[in-house]
């Protein structure tokens, strides 16, 4: 069971990875491309929980560590940061939130992911994280992410919840998951 | 809505991961070896499925690039129209230069250009992040001779150097970013100052060491020096002079360099098989 949901969250992670290099990599608006594996950590974190959202976001951030000149890590410390914060949220909020709530706090989740990615980066003193595109990136990356939202969390919902992931909903306690 | 009681064994495994992260930078920042070659084999490993991704992914982005950019392209041509006119204006009146340029190479002791080995490699990426648009990937590593810090130029000069190649891949770290820095010669005069990136789009600048008496011309062209220390041969086009804006507190005059080198709509460039002595000498030891 756990070596399936393991295959499954690979199998989303690698696709979704050579989707953002190289299809959304190219199509950027304003200059800005979807941070979908960010978007990917967030519902991680919120279908996984704390625990398991935390430990997808950071196999999400370190598959984009891979692949950037920043160094090893950076994305992987900020994503699993983001989905255990997630995590927590989605169990503070009803189970049954509206779609819209979900879309709205996953937004806001990339946007602080972003935020947290570019904090860490100056802490270390990595250079080109802020510049002068920081606001735009935020907020039309953010947006930009959030169209792709809904099919994160249809992704993971199927990782994480067996044979009950076309409600989209989170419909067993997490209690279960670990 | 109750509050759920979270175990310990989620913040476990957060301060777990936490320390995983800070341990990766830490190793990463050092340049700790088996973590390059992690990144070196984990980006070999997925490169074929994003070959085959880009077959599929590619008419996709150029279609939305036509789309998105058509009134930028239309500008473009217009503007590189003009830019042939001048040119060709321009050819006829310096012809001469080329003799010139040959001459103060040879007096200035450059290396002939000519004679260093060359790859040329396709680029196969923009960059991937949001956050540092200075990067492009390139189809080609140390399978082909190609190392660290070679030089990279394009249609016109200097573009940018390669940092961390792959065996089949490799990037190229562009000279707009604001920190890279090279050493220029303005060619015609024995100036010589550094150059740096300002930005994707903006001009490049040589912010000092060009003193205020310094014979310097708007359209004088800067050429890599190729001094001891540079990583890049001497000789290369790297830009040519828009401004001279003079500091008259510190005596020095500031250059504003347009480059040379198409940094736009790349689909080849040229690597210079050049290591500068140093490296050599580093990797011999």
């Amino acid at each position: 069971m756990l070596m399936f949901r393991f295959i499954k969250a690979l199998f989303v992670i690698t696709l979704v990875l050579v989707l953002q290099l190289e299809l959304f990599s190219s199509i950027r608006f304003f200059g800005v491309m979807p941070e979908l594996m960010l978007g990917l950590a967030v519902a991680s974190g919120w279908h996984g929980g704390p625990s398991n959202g935390a430990l997808t976001g950071f196999v999400c951030g370190f598959a984009v560590d891979l692949y950037l000149a920043t160094p090893l890590g950076l994305s992987a410390l900020s994503y699993a940061l983001i989905a255990y914060l997630i995590g927590i949220v989605a169990e503070i909020v009803a189970e049954d939130v509206e779609r819209i709530v979900r879309l709205i706090i996953s937004i806001a989740s990339v946007a602080l992911g972003l935020v947290l990615f570019v904090l860490f980066g100056e802490l270390i003193a990595e250079p080109n994280l802020y510049n002068k595109n920081f606001g735009k990136i935020l907020v039309v990356g953010a947006l930009y992410t959030g169209l792709f939202v809904p099919l994160l969390h249809y992704m993971m919902s199927w990782v994480f919840h067996e044979g009950s992931h076309a409600g989209n909903q989170r419909p067993m306690n997490r209690s279960q998951l670990t | 809505m109750a509050l759920p009681r979270r175990n310990s064994g989620s913040r476990f495994t957060l301060a777990v991961l936490l320390l995983s992260s800070i341990t990766l930078i830490s190793l990463d920042a050092r340049g700790y070896e088996p973590l390059t070659k992690l990144r070196k084999a984990a980006t070999a490993v997925v490169q074929p499925f994003r070959n085959l991704a880009s077959t599929i992914f590619d008419p996709i982005g150029d279609a939305w690039e036509s789309l998105s950019q058509g009134d930028n392209l239309e500008k473009e041509n217009a503007l590189l129209r003009a830019q042939l006119g001048d040119l060709l204006e321009y050819r006829t009146t310096t012809e001469g230069a080329v003799e010139e340029l040959a001459a103060l190479r040879t007096q200035l002791g450059l290396e002939n250009l000519g004679g260093q080995e060359t790859v040329v490699a396709e680029v196969t990426a923009q960059s991937v992040s949001n956050f540092d648009p200075y990067i492009l990937e390139i189809g080609k590593g140390t399978q082909n001779g190609i190392r660290e810090g070679m030089a990279v130029i394009s249609v016109g000069g200097l573009i940018g150097r390669i940092e961390d190649p792959g065996l089949r891949s490799a990037r190229v770290r562009l000279v707009t970013d604001p920190n890279v820095s090279i050493g220029v010669l303005v060619v015609g005069t024995n100036q010589v100052g550094i150059l740096t990136g300002n930005g994707v789009g903006q001009p490049l600048r040589v912010p000092d060491g060009i003193p205020v008496s310094a014979d310097v011309e708007i359209g004088s062209i800067l050429v890599t020096s190729g001094s001891e220390r540079s990583p890049y041969p001497g000789g290369f086009a790297v830009g040519t002079i828009l401004e001279v804006l003079v500091d008259e507190i510190n005596l020095e005059k500031e250059l504003v360099v347009a480059p040379t080198g198409q940094f736009e709509n790349l689909e080849f460039v040229t690597v210079v098989l050049y290591e500068p002595l140093d490296n050599q000498n580093g990797r011999g030891n």
